[in-house]
């Protein structure tokens, strides 16, 4: 008998509890896996905006947080083009509507320049884009068509304006397969905010960082009132993002205690119902580290099958979130394989930590009270 | 293991060179002036007891309920500490080896509710001391195989201990007593939950054991025909040897 099958053994000795212990862990770590995964993910596909776009830089209102709350003249965009280094730059107005038949609450709206920068990386899948000219026209990515059952040629209202569908696009983001995309100067007049953009988008001629930095604080000195930042930067900085992140590790911090402490209560319950099995190994000369060896051992075991467990639930928990029509298209179902690692670690770490305690417990039994317990 | 005073030959090739009593010379164990308080000397198990036992000796330790005969046995398998005085094993003080490897290597203990591990069978049970043996792993498991048949037990090495009477599980704690082959016997009422029969079968398993293998066999018990069988009997009372 090798002291492997000893310990697994031991850990099988009371399945219904180990199975529950190795739930109760599974769920932390899926919980883990899911949140953290779902704001790593929200935070590369955000990332994708720019980078597909090539936008090296945005202009907001100064003070703005995030987009939605800045305010700017889309005519400073004709002055950007000027500065030297600018290759591109294009106005961009966002809002959210609702579609309440179908129960989608808060879709994001662009509005963008037709043939602007910002439709780079943006490809058509039926139809065709925006083009000058066009006024209630509307592109709808291609979650969101199927969310809302329309094809080109297909009338949509949008917050009481009707459109006509005139194409509609993939993303390499998934937050823009979900949105739809309206001229700017429709956009402006739907929301009466003629004249004005949330931001602007800008392409450097040279993306290297030491170029992009002087070039920030000459546009910043061209346009009083503005703040400009990297796009990388401002990715970070978003203040929905740094929430969400916050909060996927604040629940997950929760479900990993929670998980932990799950351990120690049961691998106690297993060593205060074992004090006399305990105390006969001693007796027969077991040396304390191998006793805690043992302990620790078996809590190994049930972090291993929680973490296994855990992974699979995970897997099947982002499947099941993209099922729903509001965070089907905002939701990657892939996990990525450093929050897997990540969460697994996690889990197996936390509950050694949680069988740490009751391990230095029994190792630390007198032999001769352990076998007088009762 | 041979730097560990405890170990299986760092011992045997010493001669102990005791000044006083002739018998310390050849004892394999002794105990001198022995006290042990419980609950910060409210119960005192043991008021001064002095022994010393032979190399192959069998002894039995008998007296009243209450006397300390468990006590005395613990303190010399080195299971617990006296309040005074001193084990020596060969002459050397407990106090001052390896008590890991002193129980590993040393002292085989039988108890009389057996201690087996309720989810091992009898050959795993039989292997747990093993552990901290010379064996290597894949010798442990026909090790306990031929333990558990020299206990006369043969037939029943997938048992779990739920599965046999009383009188096999005292065979297979026997049997891993003897797992790394100690050269003390330690038995704490072996037979005090055994009918009569059993109680014959296992004295004379632990007669025969101890003459085949030159074991020190050292019993606690209640029973007379145990006792008669023994070459030396020690009598105590209230914490002392009458
Ligand atoms: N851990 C302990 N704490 C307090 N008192 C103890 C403890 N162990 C033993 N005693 C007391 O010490 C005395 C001697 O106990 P011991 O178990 O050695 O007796 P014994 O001779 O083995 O008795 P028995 O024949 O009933 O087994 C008893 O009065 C007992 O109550
Ligand atoms: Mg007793």
């Amino acid at each position: 008998m090798g002291f492997i099958t000893l310990i697994v053994r031991n850990a099988t000795n009371r399945p219904t509890r180990t199975a529950l212990t190795a739930i109760g862990l599974a769920v932390a770590i899926a919980a883990v896996i899911i949140l953290v995964g779902i704001s790593w993910n929200f935070e590369r596909s955000f990332e994708a905006i720019y980078r597909s776009k090539r936008i090296d830089l945005i202009a907001v209102h100064a003070g703005s947080t995030n987009q939605l709350s800045s305010s700017l003249d889309a005519r400073l965009v004709d002055r950007v083009r000027q500065i030297d280094g600018v290759s591109d730059a294009s106005p961009t107005l966002v809002d959210t509507v609702a579609f309440e038949d179908q129960n989608l609450a808060s879709v994001l709206v662009n509005g963008w320049v037709p043939e602007s920068l910002l439709f780079r990386g943006i490809r058509i899948l039926d139809g065709r884009s925006l083009r000058p000219g066009d006024d209630h026209n509307v592109l709808l990515g291609r979650v969101l068509a199927l969310n809302l059952d329309r094809k080109v040629g297909d009338r949509l209202d949008v917050a009481g304006e009707p459109f006509t569908v005139v194409g509609t696009f993939e993303s390499e983001s998934l937050f823009e397969n979900g949105a739809l995309i309206l001229p700017l100067t429709t956009l402006q007049k739907m929301m009466g905010r003629e004249g004005q953009a949330t931001g602007l988008v800008i392409t450097a001629k040279s993306p290297a960082p030491e170029s992009l930095e002087p070039l920030r604080k000459r546009i910043e000195a061209a346009l009083p009132g503005v703040a400009v930042t990297p796009a990388r930067d401002y990715v970070l900085a978003d203040t929905q993002i740094r929430l969400a992140k916050a909060m996927a590790w604040a629940t997950a911090s929760i479900a990993m205690v929670l998980g932990a402490v799950g351990m120690l209560n049961t691998m106690l319950m297993s060593i205060f119902e074992r004090t006399r099995e305990i105390g006969l190994l001693r007796a027969v000369g077991w040396r304390r580290r191998r006793v805690l060896a043992l302990i620790l051992g078996e809590s190994l075991a049930i972090a291993l099958a929680g973490s296994v467990l855990g992974g699979m639930l995970a897997a099947a928990g982002m499947r099941a979130l993209t099922l729903s029509p509001t965070s089907q298209g905002f939701i990657d179902p892939r996990i990525p394989p450093e929050v897997l690692g990540l969460g697994l670690i996690m889990g197996i770490g936390l509950s050694m930590l949680g069988g740490l305690y009751p391990a230095a417990r029994a190792a630390a039994l007198d032999p001769t009270e352990a076998l007088r317990h009762e | 293991m041979n730097e560990n005073p405890a170990g299986p030959r760092g011992l045997e090739s010493e001669t102990v060179a005791a000044p006083e009593a002739n018998r310390a010379a050849t004892a394999i164990l002794e105990g001198r002036g022995l006290v042990k308080h419980y609950d910060d000397g409210d119960v005192e198990a043991l008021r001064g007891v002095s022994l010393a036992i032979g190399e192959g000796e069998f002894v039995a330790i008998t007296g009243p309920s209450g006397c300390g005969k468990t006590t005395l046995l613990q303190l010399l398998g080195g299971l617990d500490r006296p309040t005074g005085g001193e084990v020596l094993f060969r002459g050397h003080p407990l106090a001052a080896i390896d008590l890991d490897a002193y129980h590993a290597r040393q002292v085989g203990f039988v108890f009389q509710s057996f201690h087996l591990l309720p989810t091992l069978t009898s050959v795993e049970n039989v292997q747990v001391p093993m552990f901290e043996g010379p064996w290597p792993r894949r010798g442990r498991a026909p090790r306990a195989v031929s333990l558990l048949a020299e206990v006369g037990l043969p037939h029943r090495n997938a048992h779990r201990p739920g599965q046999l009477s009383v009188g096999e599980r005292q065979r297979v704690a026997i049997a891993r007593a003897l797992a790394n082959d100690p050269t003390l016997l330690l038995a704490d009422e072996p037979t005090g939950n055994l009918d009569s029969k059993s109680q014959d079968e296992i004295l004379r398993l632990l007669a025969d054991l101890r003459h085949r293998r030159g074991l020190t066999l050292v019993i606690v018990t209640h029973s007379p025909e145990v006792a008669a069988a023994a070459d030396r009997r020690i009598a105590m009372k209230d914490g002392q040897i009458t």
